[in-house]
């Protein structure tokens, strides 16, 4: 008994001596990679850019703190991500660490041709989060200008996009976050094709990543998001600019407030609506043997904004801004339709619809489904509401023209 | 002659070699006659007593008899011995003719509240040494006990462990009767049995086993008597040394009696069935069996309404694990999981680390050693150096240390909300199982991260459900679970639910409040009320 309790015992206190500490990593060990940013090399296929944030520049109050540059960016170059991402050791005095990635980008020439050779990398490493953004460079602008670029509000560049994104899905409804996980749920299913963000450096792009570029007010180069990616086959395909991406969002049920300027007896923008709610509903329907989409948008909105005179205490009036506001979104919407159907390419899950509505027939329109959806019929049906006028009833501009 | 003085001669060494045999073992039995001589009582007990200086022996003289008063100094109220013993018993005027010396004495000298007759040796010593005068007459083998207990007490005084907002403000003290008075008035019920015995072969400790007759569970109380019985040690110096040779269990950190010095806890711990154990000179009493949700239950849960002592009671259990889990949380989250923590903080905490050379398991270690040092400290030291010491502690746990560059500011943060919630804790004996096993947890989580936590917990939960406090398992009522016993678990239910006494205790008679017990606004059916208006 006592010499079992010594055996014991003097095994348990040699524990904490014997172990390696099974996958131990202290902070001090680790650099965060925020961003990574993936551009065409010349040698090897693949150009890696990695944003690592230097802790003690970005934390408020620090002993030495908040003096330099928040960020560093290291390149390495690879035919596949992990090599990639090995071969920057050698650059990197730390593990980098991807737990904590946020962002990533895509430029435009790899999401033509190589995009697919990427994902499967970012899906399968078990530190590397799903849920991480991914946005195309567009046009011009590198994926390592946007990983390498300081901006101002945001110590963190990375914050800047990524909040941006979530920020105008809910303010305006041109941009919405896709994840990985979207990405490729939406790119392996049948009757979808995923979409992403484009993002792209307005003004001087080489001055975007020096610390200069932050000691102005109007700075000489700044990150905006620009349209929306589209692809077919894990290809980037084309683009749809700003104005039409808003109809896409709608119809995938992603707008939730924006700013719709309506005509009204002939003048232009005359009333601004503040949407505060928007529902919408895609059905499928067959038609004489031909599909047919159905898509129902409910919105709910105040006006914030007349510069005419207009009585809004009449809800006869209040009833035809309702109905101006139908027709204004509608349209939006369809062109946005027509937009995507030129490109050919059904990012709106109109098929899933289908699928779902008819199976067997699906299958035969599955073959050839790309035509199929360049002369789909989508009928739009928008129900609006105006619940308030703000704090404001009739507009000083009722006593102003008289 | 000679023979007379040879007799006499082995007799004393005879009794000389009694008490070296008592002194070598002060538990042996003397079961000695009282002699007639007072004189030879008054040599004997001088023997015994090794001359001890408290010991006073008057001898006294009255019309037709003689005797001796003995009594131990400090222990006893000498005005009454003067006033009351010695002054009647020098009364000169003779007494009555052809009565008992002895028995009239007694009933007519002695003024004293409660007397006795002792008619062995050891009794003697058990009267003296309790604060009662013994008096030998001349010519009988008996003595008379007086009661002349005074010896300097303490007061009572608030509680200084166990503090409430609301509720009453008095505490156990150093003495047995007190103690023992403080309950019988809160219960004034002929229910309430105290049973008295000694302890301690040398000591002699009075100690009490207190229980609600009727209420209490027979087995449990059985159970005290033979734990108690079997006890066998020189001294009783506190109710921790009961409390030690009692447990059930004793390789285990966490306690399995419960202690208070709070008479209003103890009373309501008897109301539901346990027994207590009162020991003279130590204002702390034992109850038992004890039940681990028991020691997050605050004498203010029962006192305040219920919604607010169950919120009150919530944030205990989540401080004591707070306190349990609050350095091993850090090393685990910075050391292997750094995924879990939101990124602006990962980065917040790897600024702060940048300048720190130690891995975070020894950051942690260093600081919650010296908050241990200097939390010993301040229990220890003469008060007229607190003030330094609070003063060095707060640099040494703050910023100096973090300025030094030894620790970082988020570890400063950490080891002190783990100081304060260990504190939050109600009872003491709880509270430091948390401060013992934050350090397993602590070594746990380096190796292994949350995992090992996990592991480490999971056997804490094994083992508290393992251990046993009197035969009831400690986890009661939680496990085994039993839905209708949880009035006074996590939630404090109102006072009118509160239907049983916990069964797991009291067995059998468990009925607690009457029906209809839910207060409310006054009945307009009520014909009595009706009655009143008009």
């Amino acid at each position: 008994m006592r010499k079992g309790l010594i055996f014991v015992s003097s095994i348990v206190i040699m524990i904490p001596f014997l172990t390696a500490c099974w996958n131990q990593k202290e902070l001090t060990d680790l650099a965060f990679v925020m961003a990574m940013g993936v551009d065409k090399g010349k040698e090897k296929k693949f150009e890696v850019s990695f944003q690592i944030v230097n802790p003690g520049n970005v934390a408020p109050g620090q002993i030495g703190g908040g003096q330099g540059l928040p960020i560093a960016v290291y390149k390495s170059t690879g035919d596949t991500l992990t090599e990639a991402a090995r071969a920057a050791t050698k650059k990197v005095s730390r593990r980098l660490y991807y737990a904590h990635t946020n962002l990533v980008i895509i430029s435009d020439d790899v999401a033509k041709k190589d995009l697919l050779l990427l994902l499967d990398a970012m899906d399968r490493d078990p530190e590397f989060r799903t849920t991480t953004e991914l946005i195309i460079a567009k046009g011009k602008t590198r994926a390592e200008d946007l990983v390498s670029a300081l901006t101002i509000l945001d110590k963190l560049p990375v914050n800047k996009i990524t909040k941006e994104i979530q920020s105008t899905e809910k303010m305006l409804g041109e941009n919405m976050s896709i994840n990985i996980d979207d990405f490729i749920t939406n790119l392996i299913s049948k009757g979808r094709e995923p979409i992403l963000n484009g993002y792209k450096v307005v003004g001087k792009i080489d001055k975007v990543n020096q610390a200069v570029n932050l000691k102005k007010t109007t700075t000489d180069a700044y990150l905006a998001a620009d349209g929306l990616a589209v692809f077919k086959d894990g290809k980037l395909r084309g683009w749809i600019n700003n104005n039409n991406a808003r109809g896409v969002l709608w119809i995938l049920n992603k707008v939730e407030g924006t700013g719709i300027n309506l005509t009204w007896k002939d003048m232009k923008n005359a009333i601004s609506i503040a949407l505060i709610r928007s529902k919408t509903k895609v059905s499928a329907q067959f038609k004489g043997g031909k599909p047919m989409i159905n898509v129902k948008i409910e919105n709910e909105g105040w006006v914030s904004e007349v510069n005419t005179a207009i009585d809004l205490t009449n809800p006869k009036e209040i009833e035809k801004i309702e109905s101006i506001l139908m027709e204004e979104t509608k349209k939006q919407i369809l062109t946005s339709v027509k937009k995507a159907q030129k490109l050919k390419v059904d990012i709106f899950g109109f098929g899933e619809k289908i699928h779902l509505e008819n199976p067997k027939r699906w299958k035969m329109l599955q073959k050839n489904w790309d035509e199929e959806f360049s002369k789909l019929q989508v009928n739009v049906e928008v129900e609006s509401y105006i619940r308030r006028e703000g704090i404001r009833t009739k507009p000083f501009w009722s006593e102003f023209s008289k | 002659m000679l023979i007379l003085s040879k007799i006499l001669k082995t007799k004393r060494k005879k009794r000389q070699d009694d008490n070296i045999r008592q002194k070598l073992d002060p538990n042996l039995p003397k079961d000695l006659p009282i002699l007639r001589s007072s004189q030879d009582n008054i040599v004997r007990l001088k023997e015994e007593l090794g001359k001890s200086s408290d010991v006073v022996i008057r001898e006294f003289k009255g019309s037709n008899y003689q005797g001796a008063l003995v009594f131990i100094d400090g222990l006893v109220d000498n005005k009454v011995i003067m006033d009351f013993l010695l002054e009647p018993l020098i009364d000169t005027k003779p007494l009555p003719e052809r009565v008992d010396i002895f028995q009239y004495l007694k009933e007519h000298a002695v003024a004293a509240g409660s007397i006795s007759t002792i008619e062995n040796w050891n009794q003697i010593y058990d009267n003296l040494f309790s604060g009662n005068t013994v008096i030998f007459i001349d010519g009988y083998n008996k003595a008379i006990s007086a009661e002349t207990k005074g010896w300097e007490k303490r007061s009572i005084s608030n509680p200084t462990t166990q503090l409430s907002i609301r509720g009453p403000q008095d505490a156990f003290t150093e003495t047995l009767r007190t103690n023992t008075a403080l309950i019988r008035r809160r219960i004034k019920s002929p229910n309430l049995w105290i049973e008295t015995m000694k302890i301690g072969k040398v000591s002699q400790t009075d100690t009490a086993i207190l229980y609600i007759k009727g209420i209490a569970n027979e087995k449990i109380v059985e159970e005290v008597r033979k734990r108690l019985n079997r006890i066998n040690i020189d001294e009783l110096l506190e109710s921790g040394y009961i409390e030690q040779l009692i447990e059930d269990q004793s390789w285990t950190t966490f306690p399995t009696t419960y202690h208070t010095e709070r008479p209003d806890v103890v009373v309501s711990q008897l109301v539901e069935g346990r027994v207590a154990i009162v020991v003279d000179g130590s204002p702390f009493v034992i109850t038992a069996p004890a039940i681990f949700i028991q020691f997050f239950q605050a004498p203010d849960d029962y006192y305040s309404r219920f919604d607010i002592s169950t919120g009150i009671r919530l944030l205990r259990i989540i401080a004591f694990l707070i306190a349990l889990i609050g350095p091993s949380t850090y090393i685990a989250a910075t050391t292997f999981h750094q995924e879990m923590i939101p990124t602006t903080l990962v980065i917040a905490i790897a600024a702060q680390r940048e300048n720190v050379p130690f891995p975070a398991f020894v950051e942690a270690l260093i600081m919650e050693v010296t908050f241990e040092i200097l939390r010993e400290a301040g229990l220890r030291l003469p008060r007229t150096v607190g003030q330094a010491v609070s003063i060095v502690g707060a640099l040494v746990i703050g910023q100096a240390a973090v300025q030094a560059g030894i620790v970082s500011p988020i570890m400063v943060i950490v080891v002190s909300i783990t100081a304060i919630a260990n504190f939050s804790t109600p009872v003491f004996a709880m509270a430091i199982a948390a401060r013992l096993l934050r350090f397993v947890l602590m070594g746990l989580a380096t190796i292994l991260g949350f995992y090992g936590m996990m592991l480490g917990l999971m056997f804490m939960s094994i083992h508290l459900c393992s251990i046993r406090s009197f035969g009831v398992p400690y986890m009661m009522p939680l496990a085994p679970f039993n839905i209708r016993n949880q009035q006074d678990v996590f939630v404090r239910f109102p006072i009118w639910q509160f239907t049983n006494r916990p069964p797991f205790i009291s067995k059998g008679n468990i009925a607690r409040i009457g029906q209809n017990q839910k207060p409310g606004p006054p009945d307009p059916h009520d014909d009595r009320s009706k009655g009143e208006k008009s």
